[in-house]
């Protein structure tokens, strides 16, 4: 069961890279000035990184509890728009984004009937 | 404002005349007025604002157009601002509680307050309900998660409260709501807020030389259900297995010894 802690948050660490040269990270700049404090407050469990990485785009790396990495190139987007995708990366789990099979996801799918106590060809008669 | 704007230049180039000619402090007016000639011999800023002076007419009139195309602008620009509030308020007014609410009974839901040390999370109880949100109905027990469209007004961890029960039922009772069940309740808290996997909606024409490809994600919330109320539940029979262990224990050590 991945969920085995629930209500615990799984993103761990967030990296903001930036560049201070380069005219893609200027979004990125203007979001670590004007947004990256209160998003850093509202999340206090959450460990936010800034690296500098020169002559690259930047982008948004998220570490999950599961060991998986989320990257996220923000090159040449607006404050809001960085800060609604670093929102994303908090409110996700840490898994692999796949087409759902189904929507509801149960241990237990009977409640009222043990379809492996009775035998497949007579009538499940409830209770 | 050009009525204001020349005679602040007037004022400056009149304080710099001044200043260069050392001449005893005059009001600007005078000093302007009385001083034309002596003026345009000697410096070559006059001209420049002498003419303006002369064109105060032209200016006020265009003052008065300028004012007015301001005028105009200005409502234009208020009515776009004011349109474009709306557009927004639409979709962000929903500040006040109330209205919070509202929108949440559209979708069948409460918020309740945060996850604070709440030990919500219980062993599996054989109960189950039938629980509607949106146009989306599912049959959940305690411990299963579901995928709903994404609910607005709540974060993660947040608890809610499914208020739309059509069905509760447990091994020995069912209770059959007509068509929702009043005092029912179903517990949830919310575990993410993501988007679906990308569907590539692909669509061709053969022959007419059309296709486009488009992307598209779904955003979901994953609920995790807690707890079903409304029906009695029936109880768990785990306390007879630590007391028979209990006793076969010193029984097996008696024999033993």
């Amino acid at each position: 069961m991945q969920m085995a802690l629930r209500g615990v948050w799984q993103l761990k660490k967030l990296i903001v890279s930036y560049c201070d040269w380069g005219g893609s990270s200027r979004g990125i700049r203007a979001f670590m000035e004007s947004e990256l404090p209160t998003f850093k407050e509202k999340n206090p469990q959450l460990e936010v990184v800034t690296e500098l990485i020169r002559g690259q785009h930047p982008h948004l790396k998220g570490f999950y509890k599961n060991k998986n990495e989320r990257v996220v190139c923000v090159k040449n987007m607006t404050p809001e728009d960085i800060l609604l995708y670093a929102t994303r990366l908090r409110n996700a789990l840490g898994r692999k984004v796949v087409k759902l099979k189904t929507r509801h996801v149960t241990k237990h799918p009977s409640v009222q009937a043990m379809k492996a106590a009775l035998p497949k060809h007579s009538l499940v008669g409830g209770k | 404002m050009a009525h204001r704007r020349c005679l602040h230049s007037a004022l400056l180039h009149a304080t710099a005349l001044i200043s260069l000619k050392k001449s005893p402090p005059l009001s600007i007016v005078k000093a302007l007025t009385l001083k034309p000639n002596p003026v345009i011999t000697t410096s070559n800023l006059e001209p420049s604002w002498f003419t303006p002076w002369s064109y105060v007419r032209h200016f006020s009139s265009r003052k008065s157009d300028d004012s007015e195309n301001e005028a105009e602008m200005e409502d234009s620009s208020d009515g776009e601002e004011e349109s474009d509030e709306m557009a927004s308020d639409m979709v962000r007014d929903y500040s006040p509680g109330e209205k919070e609410a509202e929108a949440a009974a559209i979708g069948y839901k409460v918020v309740g307050p945060l996850l604070r040390s709440d030990r919500v999370f219980k062993d599996y109880e054989p109960v189950f309900a039938v629980v509607q949100i949106g146009s989306h109905q599912f049959k959940v027990s305690n411990g299963d998660s579901i995928f709903t469209e994404r609910l607005k007004f709540c974060e993660v961890n947040d608890k809610l409260i499914l208020n739309k029960v059509l069905l509760l039922g447990s091994p020995t009772q069912t209770i059959i709501g007509r068509p929702i069940l009043p005092d029912a309740a179903v517990h949830a808290l919310v575990e993410e807020h993501a988007l679906d996997a990308k569907v590539i909606i692909f669509k061709k024409k053969r022959r007419k030389n059309y296709r486009r490809t488009k992307g598209h994600r779904q955003e979901l919330t994953k609920l995790r259900i807690t707890d079903i109320q409304g029906i009695e539940k029936p109880e768990i029979k785990t306390d007879g297995k630590p007391l028979k262990a209990a006793v076969k224990k010193p029984e097996k050590i008696a024999a033993t010894a």
